[in-house]
């Protein structure tokens, strides 16, 4: 098709590696025969190609161009560095894989379907701790760093762990009897965050990576019936089971608050977890508008794909509200007010801000 | 026949799972883009020995370090492509160090003449290879980005276009830059120690 020799002259580099499209693989060698200077233009071109090839007059063929075993003895593949020795060697990929997976990043334990979410969440904080040397000073959220932002996790698991008989980590805290949970709570996290400041970031952490692998390997995290029993925690009466999903929960906010800080992307939970999430919080949230305006919830990509009427029952709807899951995550993280977060709405308004308000005061983190 | 296309969403899912350390999904990635991190590295070191080093590396960086991608940024397929290019070249250049080191206690003690890679000619190339791959290691990202797609993932340019994002004529353009560019370091080598690792 490109005849002319602008056209040509531009195509010459992808000539020399070989990435012309069927339809411009013509064009190139008809010019050449008569254009001395792009024929130059192309030997020059070619020439460094063969060079970066590594084995001067290979045909460039994809994969079998793995030549240049002329620096040693033999032809490829027999050379100093053949196919049998890479066999030898434990080559292929189960080799790769073995080797990438002894490395510096702890296995994800096998636990029960609803410690999951949790495992998953810890694994994520693992993988963004190791791009924080030299930011743990970063601002992250209310008054924390990145730093105080893990020693805050150290005092929010706690509570599970104490509940399942692991022992606490920290120093204990003067917290008289009778606080209200939500103050103990905040009591301990201000105890934990001085502590921890006292430490090293890689101490706090490894603290926390502590104390998270002793709650996965309860048997409460890998037995669904030692899980189904109640447990109060921070005030909240549920199965240990999802106490371990709100657990994932508040790790994976608080990783995503991090990320934000250093703007990093961190992605949502795997689709199956954040179901768990979103399915718990629902539940939770239905507790407390039981008396309320019924509205119907719809939270898109739901396995089945319905909502949940939350609210009194007797009445009809009221209104309908539909939600992507990470925002409705993140409004009842407390991470979206209720007028920002993205929602389609239909009905009756003030009865969906009023579910939307809700969502946002359960306040669990 | 041209090859499929990259899906953006893939890079996207498999990030993810990486990042919350689901070990199918690194599985996963060598099946996809194992092949190409090979010959990447084959091509580079000239050896199958290095390229499953370097294949090692790469995707341990992967599993232990899965922020150091950032699909904001680029297609997985680049960016492994990227790295085991700089592995190798690092491979290729601490080689050469520890054979001269090698070659120098050698005639130190024996004064014996080399007898190892053979023809002078394929030294020299050998040479100028590392040298053109140092300097294709030292382009900016977004020349190399279409370098590997064109030359070692085996894309035209249009499919390279459309896996970066551009029009047809800038991934045109860029890659002439780059090869010329290579050409260059050639006829005027920037710095030979730098290049042979010293």
């Amino acid at each position: 098709m490109t005849n002319d020799h602008d056209g040509v002259r531009e195509l010459l580099a992808a000539w020399a590696v070989g990435a012309l499209p069927p339809a411009d693989a013509g064009a190139v060698p008809r010019h050449l025969a008569g254009c001395e200077s792009c024929a130059a233009e192309a030997e020059r071109l070619r020439t460094t190609v063969r060079l970066l090839d590594g084995a001067p007059g290979d045909a460039r063929d994809g994969g079998a161009r793995v030549g240049g075993a002329r620096v040693g003895a033999g032809p490829a593949g027999q050379g100093r560095g053949g196919q049998a020795r890479a066999g030898e060697r434990g080559g292929g990929a189960d080799g790769v894989l073995a080797s990438a997976l002894r490395g510096r990043r702890p296995r994800t334990p096998d636990v029960a379907p609803h410690a999951r979410p949790y495992a998953a969440a810890v694994a994520g904080l693992h993988a963004l701790v190791r791009e924080l040397p030299g930011r743990w000073g970063t601002p992250v959220v209310h008054d924390w760093d990145a730093h105080a932002t893990v020693a805050h996790l150290v005092a929010a698991d706690e509570h599970l762990a104490v509940a399942l008989g692991i022992g606490a980590r920290l120093p204990a805290s003067r917290i008289p009897a009778g606080t209200p949970a939500a103050r103990a709570w905040e009591l301990r996290t201000a105890d934990a965050i001085a502590h921890e400041h006292a430490r090293t970031p890689e101490e706090t952490v490894a603290t926390w990576a502590a104390q998270a692998a002793d709650l996965l390997a309860t048997p409460e995290a890998r037995d669904p019936g030692a899980a189904a029993r109640a447990a109060t925690v921070m005030g909240l009466g549920l199965p240990v089971a999802d106490h371990f999903v709100i657990r994932a929960f508040e790790a994976w906010i608080h990783t995503d608050d991090i990320g934000r800080a250093l703007g990093i992307d961190v992605p949502p939970p795997p689709a199956e977890h954040l179901e768990q999430l979103v399915r718990l919080a629902v539940r939770i949230l239905g507790l407390a508008l039981h008396d309320a305006p019924p509205v119907l919830v719809e939270v898109i990509g739901t396995a089945h794909g319905t909502g949940w009427v939350l609210g009194a029952d007797a009445e009809p709807v009221a209104a309908e509200l539909t939600l992507d899951p990470v925002d409705f995550c993140l409004l009842v993280g407390g991470r979206y007010a209720p007028d920002e977060v993205p929602r389609g709405l239909a009905g009756d308004e003030r009865a969906a801000r009023n579910v939307l308000a809700a969502a946002a005061s359960l306040a669990w983190l | 026949m041209e090859p499929t296309l990259e899906q953006p969403p893939i890079d996207v899912e498999l990030h993810r799972r990486l990042v919350y350390g689901d070990e199918s999904a690194l599985r996963d990635a060598y099946a996809a883009y194992g092949a190409l991190v090979r010959r990447v590295a084959v091509r580079v070191t000239q050896s199958q020995t290095a390229a499953e080093d370097v294949a090692q590396e790469v995707f341990a960086q992967l599993w232990t370090r899965p922020y150091g991608f950032d699909a904001r940024r680029g297609s997985l397929r680049t960016w492994l492509s990227m790295l085991a290019h700089r592995r190798a070249v690092d491979w290729v250049r601490s080689e050469a160090r520890h054979r001269r080191d090698a070659r120098a206690d050698d005639s130190a003690l024996h004064a014996i003449p080399d007898a190892g890679p053979g023809p002078h000619e394929t030294v020299v190339d050998r040479e100028r290879s590392l040298l053109l791959h140092t300097a294709l290691a030292e382009l900016p990202r977004s020349q190399r980005e279409v370098v590997h797609l064109a030359y070692f993932a085996g894309r035209t340019y249009r499919q390279a276009a459309v896996e970066l994002g551009i029009p047809e004529g800038t991934a045109k353009t860029r890659l002439r830059s780059a090869l010329r560019k290579l050409a260059e370091s050639l006829a005027d080598p920037p710095d030979p120690a730098t290049a042979r690792g010293a």
